[in-house]
Parts: C-alpha cells; sequence; structure tokens
C-alpha cells in the first residue's frame, strides 16, 4: 500500500478503499456542435502529469463521495490543498 | 558431536536437552536453542552447499543470512537458509545443487572452467549454430536454480495474518531500538518492537561485556504495557505514509507458524544496526572463512568454538574484541592482520599484547588456501608487497562495518556517502522516519543508547507527545559523547580478483565487476544485470555496499557519487505462504444458493457471485429448456442489481445515464432502457419503475451492480444535484418465473387478480403475499413466454419459493439455471452485455438504438454525442441473426465470419430445440449485416474447412412475441 | 582470454550539433528504430538520448514473455512479425538473446473466458499463429503444478495453448540492440535529458537537450511511460493514455518446474520461469496514474494468495524481489504509432501498455521504414491517434478498461 487518500467526509483513509476517477478536466461540454475532436478531447485525452495534477476519486469502500484531491503523480503521495483552493464540492 | 561451552552467561541453548534431525539419511542430533546450521556445525559438518554455477565448497559465513551458503532443503522446502532456522525434532536435511554431496561434487570441476565464462558470456556463446541453442538452454535449466520443488508438494503449516495500528514502530531489538522504544512508551504512545532475532539485544546479547545491559534493557521492554515486541519478525518492506511490513516466526506455544504482519505507524525509526562487511580476498568464501559476528556467536550464543588455529584479518574493534573473548575460550589464534595503520582502542590493544597474541597492523588475508576448506592462509601488507603464509583453520575476516540501509532506502530514503565511517549513510530520510545507533556509524555504546532515546523522542514529537525542549537536551547529550568512530576504506585485499567474490550467491568475482565495466556497463544498477551480483537468494546481502564501493574505487572516481544498487523488497526473503496469510475466498452467494444445491445445481462463479449455472449434467439443457417452452421453471435472478433512486433531482440523474426519456414513465409504469459509456458503448440495461415522483425502482445487470452508485455519482458530480441511490441488491432477492403455466402457478399464492388485463405483459404491479410479504412484480419475457420477474425481499425468498415450488408442482415447474436462460433468450434475440456487444461496438450497432431519444440533449445524456457522431458509419459491426445452411451444426461461440479477413465473430450460438436448427447472433461489420447474406465461419481447428450460414430476420422464436404476452 | 572487453554500445562520444533523426528514449523501441533506420535505410546519422541509462525503464523491467496470440486482425500480424524476428535478430546481431519458446498456456476460468479465448485462438489461426484450445486436464498435463479442482476461487476451464511463445532475455535485446546500432554508427547518448523539441511552421527544427541543442528535420519520442507525459510538455499533445505502475516479482531460484508460461486473467498474475530458475510473476497495476514505480504491500499479498490457489506448491517458495515499471495504457489496450500528423517530421510510439516488449522489433522495424520514407506502412495504419475521435477504438481488450472513470 503506497496511498492514502483524504476523503472529506470520512478523512484519511487506506488508498484502496478509494477509486480513481480521472483528471480534473471541468463540466461536461455543452452537447451544441460539439465537434469529434473537441468530444474526443474531454473523454479521452489526458496531460499525464508527471508532477502535481488535481483530479478525481470515488471513496468506494466508503461513504460514496466523489471528490477532488491534488497529488503529486511522481512519490504517490497527497498535497495539502490550500483552503482557497477548497471547491464547494466539499 | 563437539563438546559445547555450558557456562557462558550468554548462551541460548540448552545443551541438556537433544533434538534429533535427519541429515543426509542419518540420524544427529543438535540441542534446544541450536539452529540448523549451527547443529550441523556441531555435528563437524564444514560443508554446507555448493556454490550456484561453479560449485564451489561453501560453509558458515555470517550466522544472519546474508547469502545462500547454507540454503537446503528442509521438510521439502527448498532453499531455507539454515543458519536462522530453528532446529525441530524430525527435522529432515537435504544438500542441494549437488551431484553427489556437498562435500563431494561430481560438478566441482567447472570451478576451473572460470575463465571460459567472463561476465555475460551467455549472451556471447551458444547461438552460433541457432540449433545448440535449445539444447544448451535445457542443460542451463538443469544446471541453474538451487533448491527442488516438487509439483504436488503441499505446503503443512498454519498461516496468519495481522493488521496492527500503532504510534511508534521500531525496527530492531538492539540496544538502541529498544531505547528508542522506552523513550515512545514513555510518552505515553502505542509501540511496536521488530526484531529479526527470536530474542531482544541486538549486538549486546551475545557479547560478554554488554550481555547484562541487554537483559536490562529488554525487562525495561517488557515491562511496558504499551511496548508490543514482536520477536523472531523480519521487517520486509516499506511503504509510502509509513507502512512496515513483515513477518513473524512462531514460537511452538504460538497457533501460527508464520504470521504476516503489516503496521500501519505514525512514525517510524530504524534501529537495523550494521552488519560486518565482507571482505575481498581469494577464495573468500571458502568453508573456514567466515566474519567475526559469525564466529563469537557461535561460542557465545551456541557454545561451539568454531575453530583451532585461527588468523584473524579485521578492521573493526569488535574483531579484536572477539579475538579475545575466543583466545580465553580456548582458540588458538596466529594473528590478527588489522587493516588500521592505528586508531584501535589502546585498552583492547593492550589486552591483546598481555596474551601474547601477534598483532599486524597494516596487514590484511589475500588468499585463503586449501582444497574444500581452509588449510592455511596468506596474508600481506594492504598495499602486497610483503606477504607470508600461516596455516590455520579458521580465517575469521571482515572489513569494518557496514550499516543496514535496506528499511531506509525501501522507504524511498536517500543514501550519501560518508567519508570518515566510509558508509553510505541515511541522507533524506521520508517523512517521520528516523535512523538511530549505529547506522549513524556510532560504535560507543552509550552513544547508540542515547541516539536510541533521541530517535524515539523524535518519534514521538511526531506523534506531537514530546517537547522540542526535551530533544535539545537529548541531543545535547548525545553530542557530548564519543561520536562516530572512522570506518575502514580497503574494498579489496591486494589481488588480481579471479577468485575474489564479491557475490557469493551468483560466483561474481572481482574479475567480472572489471570486466562488465570495460564493456561498458559502468554503473551499479548495470552491473548488477549484466553480472548477476546481487540478484541471488542472498538478495545482495553480500556485494551490499561493497559493490558501489568496488566500482568507485575501478574507476578511479574522485568523489563516491556512485550509488548502492537500488533495494527491493521483500527485505528478507518470504514465504508465499506467509504472505498469503488466511488466503479468503470472496464470492458471494444469494439467498437461495443452499435450496438450489440441494436440488441439483451446478454452480458456476459469475462476476462476484456463485450461480447455479445447469442442473443437470447434460450442459445442453435440453430438459431445463424444454420445460419452460412447454410448462413452468423458476431462475434465482437474486444477483441483479437492484436500486431506488429518490429525491427532487433524481429524474434528471436518471435523464443522465439512460438513453431513453424517462420522464416518459408514467406512475406505476415501467420501461426498459440502457445505459452507455462516453463512446455510445452500451455498459448496462435494465427495467426501471416509477414509485412516486421523483422515487424510482431500477434494474441493472449483475456485473454492473457494484457500480452503478459510483457511476450515477460520477456523471452528475459537477451538478450539485440532490438525490439519493439506495442499493437494495442484497436486500432484495429476485425470482424469474418463466412459460406457459406461470400464471397459473403464481395465482395460486397471491390473492389479486393477475389475468392478463388485470396485469398486462411490460407492467408492474405490487401486492402481498400472505399478507405479510411485499412482492415488487414485472411482467418481462426475457425467455421469450409469459414470464414474472418477482422481487422479494432476501429473508422471504427461501418462503416464496417453497410456496411456489409447491403451487407449481402440477404443472411440472422445475429449476433452470443460467445456461438455459442464455439459451431461450438467444433464441429470442435478447442481448447479454458483453456477450452480444464489446468495445467496438455501440448502442446503434447492437440493435438497441429504438431505446435512444435524441430530443433530450439538454440531459447531456451519456454516450448521445458519440452516438450522433458515429451515426453515419456504415462500416462499424452489427449485431445479426443466422441460420446454419443445411442442417449444420451450430458454430462454436467465438468462430470469426471470414471472407479474406476477418469480418466479424460469431456471439452465441446454438442448435435450437424449440427451433429445431442452429441458430446464432453475431458481430459482424455492417456492409455485410443485410438479410440473406451468406456468413463464412471459421472456427477454430478447422483448417480450411469452413461451415456457412445465412443472416436471417431477428428475433427467430416467436417473432410476433404473442407468447409472452398471452 | 578469448573474449575481447571493448565497450559494447561504443565508447562515449561528444554530442554533435545536428542529427539527421533524433530517437528520444533508450529504450527498446527507439534502439530498434535506430538499429532499422541504420540497417534498412541507411540512415546511420542518429542520436538517442536517454536520460539515464539505457534499458533503464520499460525495457529492463518486464518479464520478457514474448508471443502472438492478441485478438484483432490489425494486432496479431504486427505481433506474429516481432516474434518471428527473435531468431532472426540473434543472428543479425551475433548475441544470444536467448529466446526460450516454451508457449504460453492462458488459462480460463468460466465458459464465458473459454468462448472469449476461441475467438482469439480462431484470429490465430485464421492468420497463421499457432494456438489451441485445451482443457484443464491437459494443461494439468503441461503443467503438473496446476490445481484443477474445484475448490479455488477462480476454477480452471481450460487454457489456450500459444506454443510459438515463449522468454526472452530482455536485458539481452537491449544490449545486443545497441551494440547493433552502435555498429553501424548510431550514437547512444546516455544520461543525457531530452528538454524541449522546437518547431518551425508546424516542423521540427531542433532538440534542447542536456547536453546542448540538436538539429534535426525528424524527431521521435518513444519513450515508454514516460511518452505521454513528453509529447504534452513539448508539444502540448494530449494523448488518451493513463501511466500506470506495474509490478513483478521473483522467487528464489528453483530446478525446473514450470516449463511454459502460465498466465491467468481473473487471477491477474502470471508465472514463469527463468533460465536462472527464479518464478518470475506479476500483472497488477494500481488503477491509478503515477510514475513512481513503486511497488506496494497490497500487491506482493496478492500475489502470493493467487499463486496459492493455482499454483499451489509456491506456497512452499520464497518470494526474493518485486519491483516495478510504468506501462502506458491505452482505452483500446493498442498503441499508438503515428507520424507527421499535427507537426511535420514529428513522430510517436507510444501507448503500449505492457506490450512493449514482445512488439518492439516489429514496431521498430515499421517506424523506421515510415521516419526513412515519410509513408505510414500499412500495418500501421489503424494505430493513428485519430481513431478515437472517430469512435474506431481497437477492441484489443473485450471487457471496458478500468482504470479510466469510463467504466
Amino acid at each position: 500500500m503506497a496511498l492514502t487518500i483524504t476523503c472529506p467526509v470520512c478523512g484519511k483513509r487506506n488508498g484502496y478503499e478509494f477509486k480513481y476517477g480521472g483528471e480534473e478536466k471541468g463540466p461536461r461540454p455543452e452537447e451544441k456542435d460539439l465537434d469529434p475532436r473537441a468530444w474526443c478531447d474531454y473523454v479521452h485525452m489526458n496531460k499525464c502529469v508527471a508532477g502535481v495534477q488535481e483530479e478525481w476519486w470515488f471513496h468506494k469502500d466508503g461513504c460514496g463521495s466523489w471528490f477532488t484531491i491534488l497529488r503529486d503523480t511522481t512519490t504517490n503521495l497527497e498535497i495539502e490543498k490550500k483552503e482557497a483552493q477548497n471547491d464547494e464540492q466539499v | 558431536m563437539m563438546n559445547r561451552f555450558n557456562h557462558l552467561p550468554t548462551l541460548k541453548i540448552d545443551a541438556a536437552r537433544k533434538i534429533g534431525f535427519i541429515y543426509k539419511n542419518k540420524k544427529y542430533y543438535g540441542v534446544q536453542g541450536d539452529t540448523v546450521a549451527t547443529a550441523l556445525y556441531a555435528n563437524g559438518i564444514r560443508i554446507f552447499a555448493r556454490s550456484l554455477k561453479y560449485h564451489r565448497p561453501r560453509g558458515l559465513y555470517s550466522l544472519d543470512g546474508e547469502c545462500s551458503n547454507t540454503c537446503m532443503e528442509v521438510d521439502n522446502i527448498p532453499n531455507v537458509r539454515c543458519e536462522n532456522t530453528q532446529l525441530k525434532e524430525g527435522m529432515v536435511i537435504k544438500e542441494q545443487n549437488v551431484k553427489g554431496s556437498a562435500q563431494n561434487d561430481m560438478m566441482s570441476f567447472i570451478d576451473k572452467m572460470d575463465w571460459m565464462m567472463p561476465a555475460g558470456f551467455y549472451y556471447n556463446t551458444m547461438h552460433k549454430p541457432a540449433k545448440i541453442w535449445p539444447i544448451a538452454m535445457k542443460q542451463i535449466r538443469k544446471a541453474a536454480g538451487l533448491g527442488t520443488l516438487s509439483p504436488d508438494f503441499e505446503m503443512p503449516g498454519s498461516y496468519d495474518e495481522i493488521f496492527p495500528n500503532t504510534d511508534v514502530c521500531v525496527i530492531g531489538g538492539g540496544p538502541s531500538g529498544m531505547m528508542a522504544a522506552i523513550a515512545a512508551a514513555k510518552k505515553d504512545l502505542r509501540v511496536i518492537l521488530m526484531e529479526s532475532r527470536p530474542s531482544l539485544g541486538g549486538f549486546f546479547e551475545y557479547r560478554k561485556n554488554f550481555h547484562n545491559r541487554s537483559l536490562e534493557l529488554a525487562k525495561e521492554v517488557n515491562a511496558l504495557e504499551n511496548i508490543r515486541v514482536f520477536t523472531h519478525t523480519s521487517m520486509v518492506g516499506a511503504y509510502n505514509n509509513n507502512l512496515i511490513t513483515g513477518f513473524q516466526i512462531g514460537k511452538p506455544s504460538d497457533v501460527f507458524d508464520q504470521r504476516y504482519i503489516e503496521i500501519r505507524a505514525k512514525s517510524v525509526v530504524v534501529a537495523t544496526g550494521c552488519i560486518e562487511r565482507p571482505l575481498i580476498f581469494d577464495h573468500n568464501e571458502k568453508p573456514g572463512v567466515m566474519q567475526i559476528g559469525c564466529a563469537l556467536r557461535l561460542a557465545n550464543t551456541y557454545g561451539l568454538l568454531p575453530g583451532k588455529k585461527a588468523v584473524f584479518s579485521i578492521g573493526h574493534d569488535l574483531g579484536l574484541e572477539a579475538a579475545l573473548e575466543l583466545h580465553n575460550l580456548g582458540l588458538k589464534i596466529e594473528l590478527i592482520a588489522d587493516i588500521r595503520e592505528d586508531g584501535q582502542d589502546p585498552a583492547l590493544l593492550q589486552k591483546i599484547e598481555e596474551k601474547n597474541i601477534p598483532l599486524l597492523k597494516g596487514w590484511v588475508a589475500c588468499r585463503a588456501n586449501g582444497r574444500k576448506q581452509v588449510k592455511s592462509v596468506e596474508v600481506s601488507g594492504i598495499d602486497g608487497l610483503i606477504s607470508k603464509t600461516i596455516a590455520c583453520d579458521l580465517i575469521v575476516a571482515s572489513a569494518g562495518m557496514t550499516p543496514v540501509t535496506g528499511p531506509v532506502t525501501i522507504a524511498l530514503g536517500k543514501l550519501k556517502y560518508d567519508a570518515h565511517t566510509g558508509f553510505f549513510m541515511a541522507d533524506k530520510l521520508p517523512e517521520k522516519m528516523h535512523v538511530t545507533g549505529r547506522l549513524l556509524g556510532l560504535d560507543d555504546p552509550r552513544s547508540i543508547e542515547t541516539s536510541g532515546t533521541l530517535a524515539g523522542l523524535q518519534a514521538a514529537l511526531d506523534c506531537e507527545n514530546c517537547s522540542i525542549k526535551e530533544i535539545g537536551d537529548v541531543k545535547k547529550e548525545l553530542e557530548n559523547l564519543p561520536g562516530p568512530t572512522r570506518g575502514t576504506k580497503l574494498v579489496t585485499a591486494p589481488v588480481k580478483g579471479r577468485k575474489s567474490f564479491i557475490c557469493f550467491d551468483e560466483d561474481t568475482t572481482i574479475k567480472n565487476i572489471k570486466q562488465a565495466i570495460e564493456k561498458g556497463f559502468d554503473v551499479p544498477e548495470l552491473i548488477k544485470r549484466f553480472t548477476s551480483a546481487g540478484t541471488g537468494p542472498g538478495q545482495g546481502g553480500i556485494p551490499g555496499h561493497n559493490l558501489p564501493l568496488y566500482v568507485a574505487k575501478y574507476q578511479a572516481l574522485p568523489d563516491i557519487s556512485i550509488k548502492p544498487t537500488t533495494t527491493r523488497p521483500p527485505l528478507v526473503p518470504t514465504l508465499l505462504s506467509t504472505y498469503a496469510g488466511t488466503n479468503h475466498i470472496m464470492l458471494k452467494t444469494t439467498p437461495m444458493d443452499k435450496m438450489q444445491r440441494e436440488d441439483g445445481g451446478i454452480f458456476r462463479n459469475i462476476g462476484v457471485w456463485q450461480r447455479a449455472r445447469y442442473f443437470s449434467g447434460d450442459f445442453t439443457c435440453e430438459k431445463e429448456i424444454k420445460n419452460i417452452r412447454s410448462n413452468v421453471g423458476m431462475l434465482d435472478a437474486s444477483t441483479l442489481g437492484k436500486f431506488r433512486i429518490h429525491g427532487p433531482d433524481a429524474l434528471k440523474a436518471l435523464q443522465r445515464v439512460f438513453v431513453s426519456d424517462m420522464s416518459k414513465v408514467q406512475h406505476g409504469r415501467m420501461k426498459y432502457s440502457a445505459m452507455c459509456n462516453d463512446d455510445g458503448c452500451v455498459i448496462d440495461d435494465g427495467v426501471i419503475t416509477k414509485l412516486r415522483r421523483n422515487d424510482y425502482y431500477f434494474t441493472t445487470s449483475t456485473g454492473r451492480a457494484g457500480q452503478t452508485v459510483e457511476w450515477l455519482r460520477y456523471h452528475t458530480r459537477y451538478d450539485k444535484w440532490d438525490f439519493h441511490v439506495v442499493n437494495l441488491t442484497d436486500a432484495m432477492g429476485v425470482i424469474n418465473l418463466s412459460g406457459p403455466n406461470s400464471r397459473k402457478t403464481l395465482e395460486k399464492i397471491v390473492d389479486i387478480d393477475i389475468s392478463n388485463e388485470a396485469f398486462g405483459f411490460s407492467e408492474y404491479k405490487e401486492f402481498t403475499i400472505k399478507e405479510c410479504i411485499p412482492v415488487k412484480a414485472m411482467r418481462l419475457g426475457f425467455v421469450g413466454e409469459l414470464s414474472y420477474e418477482l422481487h422479494v425481499p432476501s429473508s422471504y425468498m427461501q418462503s416464496v419459493w417453497l410456496m411456489l415450488k409447491e403451487a407449481g408442482s402440477k404443472f411440472n415447474i422445475q429449476n433452470f439455471g443460467v445456461e438455459a436462460q442464455n439459451v431461450l433468450r438467444m433464441e429470442k434475440c435478447h442481448i447479454i452485455l458483453g456477450q452480444e456487444s464489446e468495445q467496438r461496438t455501440n448502442l446503434l450497432d447492437v440493435g438497441l438504438g429504438f431505446l435512444w431519444d435524441r430530443s433530450k440533449s439538454d440531459a447531456k445524456t451519456i454516450g448521445a454525442v458519440a452516438l450522433a457522431q458515429a451515426e453515419s458509419d456504415k462500416t462499424r459491426l452489427k449485431l445479426v441473426g443466422f441460420k446454419m445452411e443445411n442442417n449444420t451444426r451450430a458454430p462454436h461461440d467465438g468462430s470469426l465470419i471470414v471472407d479474406e479477413k476477418v469480418r466479424g465473430y460469431v456471439c452465441t450460438a446454438r442448435d435450437s430445440f424449440s427451433l429445431k436448427e442452429a441458430v446464432g447472433m453475431a458481430l459482424v461489420e455492417g456492409p455485410l449485416s443485410k438479410i440473406g447474406t451468406r456468413l463464412e465461419i471459421f472456427e477454430d481447428e478447422c483448417g480450411d474447412d469452413r461451415i456457412y450460414g445465412k443472416i436471417v430476420a431477428m428475433p427467430f422464436y416467436d417473432p410476433e412475441g404473442s407468447r409472452m404476452k398471452m | 582470454m578469448i573474449f575481447k572487453n571493448k565497450p559494447l554500445w561504443g565508447k562515449k562520444k561528444k554530442l554533435k550539433s545536428s542529427y539527421d533523426v533524433v530517437l528520444i528514449g533508450g529504450g527498446l523501441h527507439s534502439l530498434a528504430t535506430a538499429y532499422y533506420l541504420a540497417k534498412e535505410h541507411g540512415i546511420t546519422d542518429i542520436a538517442i538520448i536517454e536520460k539515464n541509462y539505457i534499458g533503464f525503464g520499460g525495457a529492463g523491467r518486464n518479464t520478457a514473455i514474448v508471443r502472438a496470440n492478441q485478438r484483432t486482425q490489425h494486432n496479431v500480424p504486427l505481433y506474429k512479425e516481432a516474434l518471428d524476428l527473435w531468431p532472426v535478430l540473434t543472428k543479425e546481431l551475433d548475441y544470444n538473446l536467448m529466446f526460450n519458446n516454451c508457449g504460453n498456456l492462458n488459462l480460463m476460468h468460466s465458459e464465458a473466458a473459454m468462448k472469449a479465448a476461441r475467438m482469439t485462438i480462431a484470429t490465430a489461426q485464421f492468420h497463421g499463429v499457432e494456438s489451441h484450445l485445451i482443457d484443464a486436464k491437459e494443461a494439468k498435463e503441461m503443467v503438473p503444478a496446476l490445481n484443477i479442482s474445484e475448490n479455488i476461487t477462480f476454477p480452471i476451464h481450460g487454457a489456450m495453448f500459444h506454443p510459438p511463445g515463449g522468454i526472452v532475455r530482455h536485458d539481452a535485446v537491449v544490449w545486443g540492440l545497441a551494440k547493433g546500432a552502435a555498429k553501424k554508427g548510431v550514437e547512444i547518448h546516455q544520461h543525457t535529458e531530452a528538454l524541449s523539441i522546437e518547431t518551425k511552421n508546424n516542423k521540427v527544427c531542433s532538440v534542447t537537450t542536456s547536453e546542448g541543442k540538436i538539429n534535426t528535420r525528424q524527431v521521435l519520442i518513444s519513450a515508454g511511460g514516460y511518452s505521454a507525459a513528453l509529447i504534452h510538455d513539448m508539444l502540448g499533445i494530449k494523448l488518451p493514455i493513463s501511466v500506470l505502475t506495474i509490478q513483478a516479482m521473483v522467487t528464489q531460484p528453483l530446478k525446473p518446474l514450470l516449463d511454459h508460461v502460465v498466465s491467468s486473467g481473473a487471477y491477474h498474475c502470471y508465472a514463469n520461469q527463468t533460465l536462472k530458475g527464479e518464478i518470475a510473476t506479476g500483472a497488477h497495476m494500481d488503477p491509478w496514474p503515477n510514475y513512481t514505480t513503486l511497488n506496494t504491500a497490497h500487491y506482493i499479498k496478492h500475489q502470493a494468495e493467487a499463486l496459492s490457489e493455482f499454483l499451489p506448491c509456491l506456497r512452499g517458495v520464497r518470494f526474493m524481489r518485486i519491483w516495478g515499471g510504468l506501462a502506458d495504457m491505452t482505452p483500446d489496450m493498442a498503441p499508438i504509432m503515428d507520424g507527421n500528423n499535427q507537426i511535420e517530421g514529428f513522430f510517436m510510439n507510444c501507448g503500449w501498455g505492457y506490450f512493449g516488449f514482445k512488439s518492439c522489433s516489429a514496431a521498430g522495424k515499421y517506424m523506421a521504414q515510415f521516419m526513412a520514407t515519410d509513408q505510414c506502412p500499412d500495418i500501421f495504419k489503424p494505430f493513428a491517434l485519430k481513431r478515437y475521435e472517430e469512435h474506431r477504438l481497437m477492441g484489443e481488450t473485450a471487457a471496458l478498461v478500468n482504470y479510466t472513470p469510463d467504466n
């Protein structure tokens, strides 16, 4: 086990309780006039950041929340979010 | 059998209690407290094994398992490190990797062929001509490997696992580790202390002058109730956020033989101390050469004098201390060659002089002589200019100390070379990890203990239970005590190195390392790969820090920036049975599991579930199928996903994930629909029932039930909608009652009107049975007959099942399983996701396009965009139905549709009992999907033979659907 | 001394200010591309830029299994060619790649899996690749250590037996290709980091490295698990890739016990015996992107549990070493091989997931052809990046993958 994740509801827990949900890309785009490229960009494409990225997690063996965290992909360590960055999801 | 000392306070044996064991088919005796290796040593065995490549004789070297020298087969288990395996009554011990015996190995001639086998020689040989390689490879395979394992070997013993949480985890039960544990425990913290040997004490334990102190410390540790001591426990892994793993060997009184331990700690103290850095000289691994600790522990712990006449070649005061102790016990010491020109402890020097033990400073062993065992040693000045040969049967050799940094590096701590100690020392430590004691290069016992206290307090600070001032005080105290001692820098004796081994397990010599560097493999990681050094069962214990030191020396690098090779877990080789622990099977069963098994159900795993797939040994399910088509059958469909979604935004959420327009579902009505992913692939289908406004009950497929809540919440995560999803999958069971007699059967147990007029096809009804069992009933037609899907609280499932069974008895009600259902629904061309769909097919491709409502683009329905964009592509795979030509049997599922290329494949096909012909469904490329197209079918193993089918209209059975609507 | 000791891949040279071709990454695909550019197209003015040392990444961390039993017709021919190339390369490079043609046994644990296997087998046979469906008893005859009883979590129903597959010594391929390429004049620059790619009018013009700037017309990024991040950072091109750490481990060495590669999808586990006698086993990926190559306590335990069930004699064996490497996974388990697409002179070869080793020779060969001729070889065409926006995923995996949120 290399990962712990802080769930906004349940606190810091073993990473295997959670499921990864992809890079944070913003809300679903409007469907009208969405060309294949833009659709593909939203659905499939990643930045594959080697460093800190904002990403979605789901507490599957816990409260069932979806939330974002900041994590360094080169260390597998969660980075504390600054207060200002705390979004309303929490 | 050798005599044992019995007066030493340090002894860990009870010489009076004999333990019998079998070695090479003969009975031998050791004593209580022996390891297998010490028992053999006591019986005069000196050659324990032969080396992997050259079949060189190998003996006792370190007693701590840093190499494979003492690997043997114990009770049919291969590669057991006998030097740290406790002897047990009746053990059967065999030698490994020898032709003949370890004493007389017929393969030993290979040792003379080493000139043919430079580093990496495999890569340059045996491939020309190509024909010889397979033959050579066979021989290599036979020659390689150490122990033998029988394919039907059954591992005895019981294996446990625990997952404790703690505040502080201390690794190493020597003086600094014990002090750290005590310090942290006194701060009211929970402490775990791990020690790899069977008792606490570390390197205080076996030394005459420190033994009492180690007992005192152990007593103090044991008196503290908040310290949990795990002895005989090796730490094997360290992971992010201070997760530490290890395993414990059980005592006879324990309920387990071995136990996997996974510890989550707030803070970790590494107190693993030092081992001896092997001295590299010619034949430095010959039986009769051993390290200082090994010789001393043989005597002090196991009561065995390691030899008769010894030469010491050492680089640390421990060597002087050991020489004195062993001299006093009767070992004749011909010479102590000390690498160091100066810096020895004057008190020790004086005692050595008093005992008339010859000592040469600046000298070192450079060659061990003797065919199989040491007969004499050549010693020389460290410059190699003068030398002499001394007869002896024991060479006690080590270059100095080297820290056990494995726990630090696997936790991603960084090492840095320290010129004063000659150590690679922990430089950058992971958060909340501390090192202490000899790892810091400390040698003075008081410094070691104080540094332990300091580390314990630092760990307490991590847990916010210690003041900074207190830590400052101990720091000051430590500063006033002796600091790290100067270490020896010598890597090899003055030798050419053809027979000087840097890695024992892989028979890697100094010469091999030179060859590798010259070939361009100039960093330790590459040298390790090219020469195999450090990849044997000793896991780098012998090459350890010698390898980078030598590489730096050979390349004459000005500073030692070279790093040791990466240490990899497990730090100590660990049995699979130990890691596996209690080995749980975690499959789910439905409420009907037992009753269906009693009725002859043959079960299969389906996803996380176990389900009855057949009810007879006839896997074509002829009887089950015919009974449904003509009478009535019952299927346990409890594995279906079942959910309630309610709240002000429940409808919006459904609109997002289901492709149909859910706003059209009326109260008390139901609708079949599907969910797609963003590619438009169908990922799920089910029935949605509107219970009341913004309150729905819906089903999902068995496989998707686990992800449904996650899916709904994921795809609405930006919307802040207010809805609740409750997973009722395990709370509700489902009985599928199907067949023309199903209404007659159901009528008998309900007291409402369920005539076709009152409860028609594709309608939903709620009622209670016997006034207490609430049932949600749906008229569906998956198998193509009159059918009721009854959703019943799990606790009532067996009752309802029995009632139906009784009610249906006169209509010949029978169980049916998942395979019968599979055939029945195939005849009806109802698809099963994953069977008639895959990653390349979308909703439209599998013929479910009618479910998609394009008018609700505001809902941002998942998959809608992809469906719209892919709609015009006519080349995609399409689902078609086909019949076989000329009464041919059905093709195997998975057969290909081909012309000169692959055009598709058969999803499901059967010789249909209902239709009396072979039919099936296939996915084929669009241009081939027209009705009437002839399909060329390529089956596995068909060679040049093909069978043919023709695309026909779907469904095959009862196209009007009158049977399910009756 | 019958073996001369000289540097296998040439003496260290100073980086020049221009090359015809720059290959970023010192792994197998890059080395193979260089080798074939030099050998078949006469292009030898090539610099391979490697941040660490050659074979540092996936090339040196994989478990060396080779096979050609992929699922779809686009993939099978490519892997078949790669498989056929091992003996050829052994000869051409005069370096023993130690191809152990022991065959692969892929266990099936359900009727559904047997059906899926049949399709894969039929696809192989249709393309002239040997592969057969066998039942549990036949599997047991081939691998006597198998547990074919019903009393395990995933009982064995049968297996897909693929005789032409086996194991190749992965390090030997790295060093052999490096040797072969260097001999033809390719320069291998280790401990040199590529920092950026410069373009002018959408054409590649130079590569900046830690050792200086290189003018070049063509550059390939073929850096295994690091490719996607490099391509995004240097050129802003996003890829449908998730980079995961995959783990493998070996036991202590044993005398011959497993004569075939044995793998199981249900147990997420494969096992084979190396020439040294170790049982090499692995497969699991933590399903979240990371570049750590860290192993986990979770997995080594899982692996022991899995092997305990289907190869129970291994309970008496000890794990000796576990390690991790990167797998750059795509949603359809097929690679992305593309070039001159958004930027002229820029080529990419990535997204191989855990198939990068077995395919390296053929992928390198055709990438060399692509770069030398500026024409995409037919065999590469289905692997273009555009397939994702055209809704034409390749179907190399039947099931939907679980490392993206889209499942």
